[in-house]
């Protein structure tokens, strides 16, 4: 099948083009060069006066793993006000924070992305994690394994083991649970927390294991850049949410000696302890951090205002934020002693100040590190807010007007403490293609996405030129998988499976003995068990998995 | 003007979504636009005059005939008005109710009542369980108003039930009361195992002594002054509940459930 994609204006920061009009073929799935004159065309779109651009990629959002599911169970009231219907070509489904997967792959598509990453897979819950991914139709798919509050990596610390022994057994977890990135959330807060510490500072030693997160996330990092992991280290860190956080955030962005690192979230970890609220923002400072340092990448995290629910591993933050819930319901929990979950609903409000200057702060940060390259757009879902309202963020940063009459509304001490009616930066489709496609395929470490490039994948999204980003980014005109046609105006009309995207670091086989033996004592999985192989993702026909290159490492 | 009847024509085999039905949706609609109103019947669509047949005018004030047990959310979030049904219905009659009668002469399902807010609610024949509960998942149950049964009751009456009273002539199946927030659960025949399991505050109003669990304590006889009020209350309704002579203002009282806040009472008549 040969398609040819005639004279739209592209927008490809992977190869450099930045509002191009040119025509594009895509041969079986991937582009190609443009074939001889006598080669025939199989079917052409004319794509004159359209904007087109790679399929989006979301790096960081909770798409899969357990406690999807318990955000699904305890906000049953958000399922049932927002129903999706089956129709011939879709399932059904609902939930407007916390989709069910399929109407999650559904309003991705929809919205023109075709690729996302759940960044909190645990490993012990890695084969959930996968089976609740591969009910995701259309996107690729990949997750970064949890590591850090895990007690053989905190006993191994605490046994002052070498730096390789840690880089195979990071290697071999890796392995174990198909992922692509490692995460580390609240380094050792999560195991500190059941030894009922309720916060963990940057230099504070865990309880029982007397290691310090500093330490925990200086040896992973080096981990993963040793074993050639594209990835950085995803890092969550410390005190989230917590007034005054900047400084531990600029202490860490500091202490991981250049390490590459890429701090998540970020504006939740940007707060400072100005006003008469005893709470203002970090956002310049952080911002300014960013840009010195060439080795951190953030994304960014931005609430915006409304219904969600918040779902993450540290438990230890989300116990102490329960107070907030809204409605008046939250879970925390231990999970197989390896880390935590956290499910805390949450309605962001406008007229709240905290909330206001939170959305504020992570305006600024989006407007204020001046590379596109190193930040990248997320709402953390559905931390922050639905992944469904991207387009709307992406107005916010493409329309300064737009942005300004959205300050004017919220909390007035708020409108006070943030700079943001000051910044005049406006993003530029090719800015913003940079964030949502180029950079994200590269931080992850994606081969061939998130281009438009000859050899790379066919991921397009099509979009009609509108003044309002919102309307334009909400409804694209065709959205292109793997080279098939899955959305038409906004409306999937084709659906098919994505890939799993992992690497595959090599490590010392000999590891196995000594995991076998904390297994068989401590754990409640075989090891054994707890690998998932090849063909639990490949078996049904309809996942595959996708290697991906390691630096260094052909 | 007559009242708007709806008169089922042929019973189906799918359950049908009757929440377009009523009072306040209706209000400013002719009959050719009730007549075309579509309802979810299964996976499939049904129009009004398919299933009904249609009469009358008076929106406000609307009566269902031949109505059978798959005819699901009648009377939901009802405003304003009168709805009186013929037959026996489905699941959630009466669910999330707001304001005025809603009265059913036969059979009700599983959730009638359902997290009701406020109005009265008639049953002369039985519910099913969870009456006046709260849909699965969520906190609260029935906040307001008021639900007389004259028949019997399923179990996990009241379950998670926050204000409000229901006024039960027959018997009520187990867990009666259970995980109640508040409000008032008066039943005049027998109740089952596990009543009041879990319950918080509010109160149990029983004619017979019940069964009641090891977590409850007995607290003694008491003559009660503001039952006579309670009863008095009640003299409004179409009931037994309206008669002088089951009223009692001499009670033994037992506390509980001592597993959760235990500010709960169960009031037995001696």
């Amino acid at each position: 099948m040969l398609i040819k994609l005639t004279g739209g204006t592209v927008y490809d920061p992977a190869s450099g083009i930045d509002g191009q009009i040119k025509t594009l073929y895509v041969q079986d799935g991937r582009f190609i060069k443009q074939p001889a004159a006598d080669v025939q065309v199989d079917k052409e779109y004319d794509l004159k006066g359209k904007v087109l651009m790679a399929g989006a990629i979301d790096m960081h959002t909770h798409i899969g793993g357990g406690k999807g599911n318990i955000a699904r169970m305890l906000i049953p009231e958000d399922h049932r006000s927002d129903p999706v219907h089956r129709s011939d070509i879709t399932r059904s489904g609902c939930g407007h924070a916390m989709p069910s997967s399929f109407a999650t792959g559904y309003r991705y598509a929809e919205m023109g992305y075709t690729t996302a990453f759940e960044p909190a897979v645990l490993p012990v819950n890695a084969r959930q994690a996968h089976m609740e991914m591969a009910d995701i139709p259309i996107l690729d798919k990949g997750g970064y394994v949890l590591m850090g509050s895990d007690d053989y990596l905190l006993r191994m610390l605490t046994a002052k083991k070498d730096q390789k022994a840690i880089n195979d057994y990071v290697a071999w977890t890796m392995n174990a649970a198909k992922a692509i990135g490692v995460k580390v959330v609240n380094p050792g807060g999560i195991n500190a927390f059941k030894f009922n510490q309720r916060k963990l500072e940057l230099d504070e030693q865990n309880a029982h294991y007397g290691v310090s997160p500093r330490e925990i996330l200086q040896v992973l990092a080096t981990a993963v850049k040793e074993l050639g992991v594209k990835h950085p280290l995803h890092v969550h860190g410390c005190n989230l949410g917590v007034p005054g956080n900047v400084s531990t955030t600029l202490d860490t962005i500091q202490g991981i000696g250049g390490l590459p690192m890429h701090l998540t979230h970020i504006q939740f970890h940007s707060y400072g302890t100005e006003g008469d609220f005893k709470f203002s923002s970090g956002g310049a400072q952080i911002a300014e951090a960013i840009n010195n340092n060439k080795n951190i990448t953030a994304d960014v995290g931005q609430i915006l205002f409304g219904q969600t629910i918040t779902a993450s591993g540290d438990n230890m933050r989300q116990h102490a934020n329960h107070g907030f819930a809204n409605p008046d319901k939250w879970v925390c929990m231990d999970i197989e002693c390896d880390a935590g979950c956290g499910v805390v609903p949450f309605k962001y409000r406008d007229q709240n100040f905290v909330n206001a200057l939170q959305w504020a702060i992570g305006l600024e940060i989006f407007l204020l590190v001046d590379d596109p390259w190193r930040v990248f757009l997320t709402t953390d879902h559905p931390n922050g807010a639905p992944f469904t309202t991207y387009p709307h963020l992406i107005r916010l940063l493409m329309d300064k007007s737009f942005r300004n009459d959205m300050l004017a509304t919220i909390h007035p001490e708020a409108q006070k403490m943030t700079t943001l009616g000051s910044i005049d930066r406006e993003y530029s489709l090719q800015e913003i293609a940079i964030l949502t496609r180029a950079g994200a395929a590269k931080l992850v470490g994606l081969d061939d996405r998130g281009s438009l490039g000859e050899g790379a994948w066919a991921d397009i999204t099509v979009y009609t030129e509108n003044t309002d980003r919102e309307q334009m980014f909400e409804k694209p005109d065709y959205v292109f998988k793997d080279g098939e046609l899955v959305v038409v105006d906004g409306k999937v009309v084709h659906t098919k499976w994505g890939t799993t995207h992992i690497v595959r670091p090599e490590w010392d086989t000999s590891v196995e003995q000594d995991l076998q033996k904390y297994f068989e004592r401590f754990m409640t999985m075989k090891v054994g068990n707890f690998k998932i192989s090849d063909d639990e993702i490949t078996e049904d026909g309809r996942g595959s998995l996708t290697t991906h290159s390691l630096n260094g490492i052909a | 003007m007559s009242a708007l009847t709806f008169t089922v024509k042929q019973a189906t085999q799918q359950r049908v979504d009757v929440s377009p039905l009523v009072c306040h949706l209706l209000k400013d609609m002719t009959l050719a636009d009730i007549t075309a109103i579509e309802l979810q019947n299964g996976k499939r669509k049904i129009r009004v005059d398919e299933l009904f047949e249609v009469s009358g005018s008076d929106s406000q004030n609307i009566v269902f005939r031949k109505s059978f047990a798959k005819l699901d959310f009648i009377g939901k979030e009802l405003e304003a008005g009168s709805m009186v049904v013929h037959g026996d219905a489905g699941a959630y009659f009466g669910i999330g109710m707001k304001s005025g009668k809603l009265t059913m002469e036969g059979d009700v399902g599983l959730y009638a009542a359902c997290e009701m807010k406020n109005g009265l609610l008639t049953i002369n024949g039985n519910a099913g369980d969870f009456l006046g509960a709260a849909l699965p998942g969520n906190k609260q149950g029935m906040k307001g108003g008021t639900v007389l049964v004259k028949g019997n009751v399923g179990q996990r009456a009241g379950d998670h039930m926050r204000r409000g009273t229901m006024l039960i002539e027959g018997d009520a199946g187990d867990y009666c009361g259970a995980r109640m927030i508040a409000g008032t659960i008066a039943v005049m025949g027998n109740t089952g195992q596990f009543l009041g399991y879990a319950m918080q505050r509010g109160t149990l109003l029983l004619w017979k002594a019940p069964q009641l669990s090891a977590t409850f304590n007995d607290c003694g006889s008491h003559t009660l002054a503001f039952l006579p009020i309670l009863f008095k209350s009640f003299s409004k309704f179409d009931s037994k509940f309206a008669e002088q002579s089951v009223a009692f203002n001499r009670v033994q009282r037992y506390g509980g459930d001592m597993a959760e806040k235990g500010r709960a009472e169960v009031l037995v008549k001696l």
